[in-house]
């Protein structure tokens, strides 16, 4: 029989099939995994989008001087010099690296981790049929396309005085983001965007919890339940306590840019370092709701594959708890440089240092869970392998910029830039191609190319590293971020950067490449591929798994 | 291989590199041109000093596992879950280095808020005004008919082609027409203030960098140990012409900085200008940088 | 608790976020007024009943943002005892033909001052009308805080700029009038 996930005709062996046509599958689907499914096509289709821009990026920056990007801008424009395009690429990058920000963070990681590989895991892993809000659930996914909709949208239309789209960072700090800096229509799309990717991901959170809290299997323990379960509802709880502190940040700028409130002017006694206050609070637990997931899924894979049980379970579960929680106490290391008491940097040093540890315990747990295995170093433990050393790196870095004083050395400097994207570029995309990779033949009911997988992955290593490690250089030299065109001193390193990129782009060929061959040859995949030390309730069932599971709740002893 | 020279020479920092400009290849930090700045540099040369073994250890506690704990070279699993003990030290340990790091980190905080004990006499005064997408500097206490002197301090490149006249030598993206001149060895007071959107005072060789943020003003000092010319770039995204807003100070001796005053309050900032080129030319140091 | 009450108040919690982050605003501003954050200046209505022989020097930063003002400090800069009183002045000049509304953001430098520098009387607390040609004389009273010499950390004030930038106040209605013409325009 010809398996596809991706076609409903699998559902045929269904014992308690009914039949429904692709449209009421795919458009009104109420079934977690088929919701899965559609953020991580999404996720992938947008991860495009923004690949793409950073592709623009690098471009750009391979060599001193504007040039390429001068040929993206102006189409169409009777008689457009030279020096005009110089002018219009300048904003159109500032406007690239936004929205390369803002996609990646809102469009990719999030609808991948927290949508994707959340939906199709949480009610399975904790035995439960279905998410708590099946109805709300559709309307979380459906929201997205919507969002990203107005996001591209707004990218078209006219952002101010320098040209089209909304030119002034994913930070969006007003005065730039406010009349004074963008006048057009563009950053109040971006803000409607914002908001609806945001109400997106309430909702989505408010299912999870709900779901993990109500609907797990008998047995199913807190202190029992997967510790990818674990991380998303940390997740959940950053998203329903952050997320909303964007919203009113964002619909205070709303109101200044368009009805004369002057929450962030200072005409009308405001301060836009509270919009930077008010961003950070929910930017940072950010951080953290991209990475969690990425240390459940990486916590499930590294025992697998070791053929062990996860070292220290509570101790990873209560970590990611504390990780959740100092996150909200440390939003100000992102402001360091905006004119502060020095008492109050000092607390936000030692706030901030002060997560190494719980971060240490998973490292280090992971390295024990290791210790002893018996471990098949299969594709997906190539990339949480690749996680473990890669995140690493990113935060010993990010310790070295948790010190205020050294930050006023590296703060908007290449540094930081080289930093999160070793924790979220090199942390939270690897574990995105850990789960892909360890669920693919789960989800879909197809095996995959391992060889071909594994080339992906060596090239994606090499890639990431050569793009951002000399990053690092480039940030301590003093070049700062957001830069359209460098200094003389600049462009050794920026051009090794954008020569790694070109690893990174067949990386992504490799990718398509593993996907395509696994749906052409569709060779049927076993319930459980990686043996007795696949431990979770996804690997008790087929794969892929039928449409309705656990119509008879599953006992965990 | 050019850059490997390149990038060794920066390493050790050689006299001829000392002013503050972006060496191409570079590792590390710009040379340090004040004790602000020298503190950093070795504060962070602590840090390297501990994260550099923590990386290098959590690879090779991973080159083990792979090596010894291989499904080949290790057919039989164990078991265990737990070691209390290994689970206490693995958060002391980090702890301990944390409050070692901490230490020193908060050391070189609290140096740098607090402003040098000199008489306000000798103290220099600037106020840097970010506007887009240039710099005014106000000589807040060198006054000519009631107004203190104030000029703007504009790119000489924009990345445009057909650069103005004269300038082929000054460094691309870092030059201005007008720098702020500072004498040497002496406290400066920078006041920081924006007329439009957020910019960012900033130079490497001195570790510094601080907002400028429309309706506040927002301070910071330095005290420049050399002489020459140091570049910084706006450090807060400003919009189309960020890249293009140059920071560039030009460090001299105290008889210089009374002669290049004299001709500024004479308010003649093209005699000002062509004083600053004079000087520049008899110093070989420094157009050796430049070049 | 069942699942909808359950969804309900995990929903009320994130309208009590959303709602904290509204209160943020009058939060932060007693925040920045009780500490002195940004430089935030105090207010008081009474004078403090010791003077210290600690001198400060007090240098004045006049800046206009958007309206057409002349305006500067009389005198730059004061050296007044700590917890002595006294009266500085700005000039200011409409040089434009009309009347503008306008009102002045204020702070001190070094921001750790902010607590310390306590007005008594000060221009800037409303709006006003600054008539065509006009030129006034706008006066600030202030001491400086005897306990800052408790602080250790304020050893090192020996001067303190305060600041002026002066903004055009718009009222809301003026804003509708221009989002209307941006509507029409399009």
């Amino acid at each position: 029989m010809p398996m596809d996930a991706i076609t409903p005709a699998d559902e045929l062996h269904h014992e308690d099939d009914h039949k429904i046509g692709f449209i009421q599958r795919w458009f009104f689907s109420t079934n977690h995994k088929d919701i899965g499914t559609l953020y991580l096509i999404a996720a992938i289709i947008f991860g495009l989008v923004g690949t793409f821009l950073s592709g623009l990026i690098r471009m750009e920056l391979a060599a001193p001087e504007i040039g390429p990007l001068t040929h993206f801008v102006l189409w169409g424009v009777e008689g457009a010099t030279q020096a005009e395009k110089i002018e219009a690429a300048k904003h159109f990058y500032n406007t690239v690296i936004t929205y390369h920000g803002l996609i990646m963070i809102f469009f990719m990681v999030m609808p991948a981790l927290i949508g994707g590989f959340g939906n199709w895991f949480v009610p399975i892993m904790i035995g439960a049929p279905d998410m708590a809000f099946p109805r709300m659930n559709n309307i979380s996914f459906w929201l997205l396309p919507a969002a990203f909709l107005l996001a591209v949208v707004s990218m078209l239309v006219p952002g101010g005085p320098s040209g089209n789209g909304f030119g002034g960072g994913w930070v969006l700090y007003p005065p730039l983001s406010s009349t004074t800096g963008h006048p057009g229509p563009s950053m109040d799309l971006l803000i409607l965007s914002l908001h609806i990717a945001g109400i997106s991901s309430i909702l989505g959170a408010i299912n999870f919890i709900v779901t993990i809290l109500n609907m797990r299997a008998p047995g199913m323990t807190i202190h029992k339940m997967p510790l990818f379960v674990w991380a998303m509802l940390i997740t959940a709880f950053l998203l329903v306590l952050s997320l909303p502190v964007l919203a009113g940040a964002l619909t205070m700028l709303l109101t200044d840019r368009n009805f004369g409130t002057t929450f962030f002017d200072p005409a009308g006694g405001g301060d836009p370092i509270m919009f930077q206050h008010l961003f950070w609070f929910f930017g940072h637990p950010e951080v953290y709701i991209m990475i969690l997931p990425a240390f459940g899924i990486v916590s499930h894979i590294v025992s697998t594959f070791s053929k062990k049980p996860v070292f220290g379970y509570l101790g990873m579960a209560y970590a990611m708890a504390s990780i959740g929680f100092i996150g909200f106490v440390v939003w100000a290391h992102h402001m360091y440089t905006v004119g502060m008491n020095v008492d109050l940097k000092a607390y936000f040093v030692a706030a901030t240092m002060i997560i190494a540890v719980p971060t240490g315990i998973k490292i280090f747990s992971w390295i024990a869970t290791m210790w002893g295995g018996s471990i098949e170093f299969k594709v997906p433990m190539l990339w949480a392998i690749g996680f473990i050393f890669l995140f690493t790196v990113g935060g010993v870095t990010g310790v070295v910029l948790a010190n205020a004083g050294v930050d006023h050395a590296l703060h908007d400097t290449y540094y930081v830039v080289a930093h999160f994207h070793y924790v979220l570029s090199l942390g939270a995309v690897f574990a995105l191609f850990a789960g892909w990779f360890y669920w693919y033949e789960k989800m879909f009911g197809i095996k995959y190319n391992g060889f071909l997988a594994g080339i992906q992955f060596w090239l994606m290593f090499i890639g990431a590293n050569v793009v951002f490690f000399p990053q690092h250089f480039l940030g301590l030299q003093g070049m700062p971020r957001r830069y359209i065109d460098y200094a003389d001193g600049f462009v050794l390193w920026n051009q090794v950067s954008s020569f790694g990129y070109l690893f990174i782009l067949a990386s992504l060929f490799f990718f398509f490449a593993v996907v395509i061959e696994s749906v052409v040859r569709r060779r049927k995949a076993d319930a459980n591929p990686w043996g007795e030390y696949a431990t979770t309730l996804e690997w008790t069932l087929p794969s892929p798994p039928p449409f309705h599971q656990f119509n008879e709740l599953p006992k965990v002893k | 291989m050019r850059w490997i020279a390149v990038a060794l020479l920066s390493l050790l920092s050689l006299p001829a590199m000392a002013d503050g400009v972006p060496v191409d290849g570079a590792l590390g930090f710009q040379p340090a041109a004040s004790p602000l700045m020298e503190e950093i540099t070795s504060f962070h040369n602590i840090l390297l000093w501990i994260i550099i073994p923590v990386t290098i250890f959590v690879l090779a506690l991973l080159i083990i596992v792979v090596v010894k704990y291989n499904a080949k070279a290790n057919k039989v699993p164990s078991k265990f879950s737990h070691n209390t003990m290994i689970e206490i030290v693995w958060t002391l340990v980090p702890v301990i280095i944390l409050l070692f790091i901490a230490f020193f980190s908060f050391r070189l905080l609290y140096l740098g808020d607090v402003f040098p004990d000199v008489d306000e006499a000798e103290v220099v005064n600037v106020k840097a005004q970010g506007n887009q997408w240039n710099w005014t500097y106000t000589y807040t206490d060198v006054i000519v008919d009631d107004y203190p002197v104030e000029f703007v301090s504009n790119p000489i490149h924009r990345g445009l082609p057909g650069e103005p006249e004269g300038t082929a030598d000054a460094p691309r993206n870092l030059a201005v027409d007008l720098p702020m001149v500072v004498p040497v060895d002496t406290v400066v007071r920078v006041q920081t203030a924006a007329s439009d959107v957020i910019h960012s005072f900033a130079v490497p060789a001195f570790g510094i960098k601080t907002d400028a943020v429309p309706g506040r003003l927002n301070e910071l000092w330095f005290l420049a140990n050399e002489t020459g010319t140091f570049y910084g770039q706006c450090s807060e995204l400003c919009g189309k012409d960020h890249a293009f807003m140059p920071i560039e100070i030009r460090v001299v001796t105290q008889a210089q900085y009374e002669a290049w005053l004299e001709r500024v309050t004479g308010n003649s900032v093209e005699d000002a200008r062509q004083y600053l080129a004079e000087i520049t030319n008899e110093s070989p140091v420094q157009l050796a940088s430049v070049q | 608790m069942n699942k909808n009450m359950l969804g309900a108040s995990i929903a009320g919690v994130a309208v009590a976020m959303l709602g904290l982050a509204f209160a943020s605003k009058p939060l932060y501003d007693t925040f920045c007024k009780v500490t002195g954050f940004g430089g935030t200046t105090q207010d008081a209505t009474e004078r403090p009943d010791d003077i210290l022989d600690r001198q400060i020097t007090v240098r004045l930063d006049a800046n206009v943002a958007d309206v057409p003002f002349e305006f500067r400090p009389v005198d730059r800069m004061t050296t007044l005892n700590v917890g002595a009183t006294e009266l500085i002045q700005f000039e200011l000049t409409n040089t434009s033909d009309v009347p503008v509304r306008a009102m002045a953001s204020y702070n001190v430098t070094p921001h750790k001052a902010g607590p310390y520098f306590t007005k008594l009387e000060c221009f800037c607390y409303d709006e006003q009308v600054y008539q065509p040609g006009e030129t006034i004389t706008l006066p600030v009273i202030f001491f400086i805080n005897p306990l800052i010499d408790e602080e250790p950390q304020l050893d090192d004030v020996r001067t303190i700029t305060l600041s002026y930038t002066f903004y055009r106040a718009d009222d809301g209605n003026e804003s509708l009038a221009s989002l209307g013409d941006l509507v029409s325009e399009h």
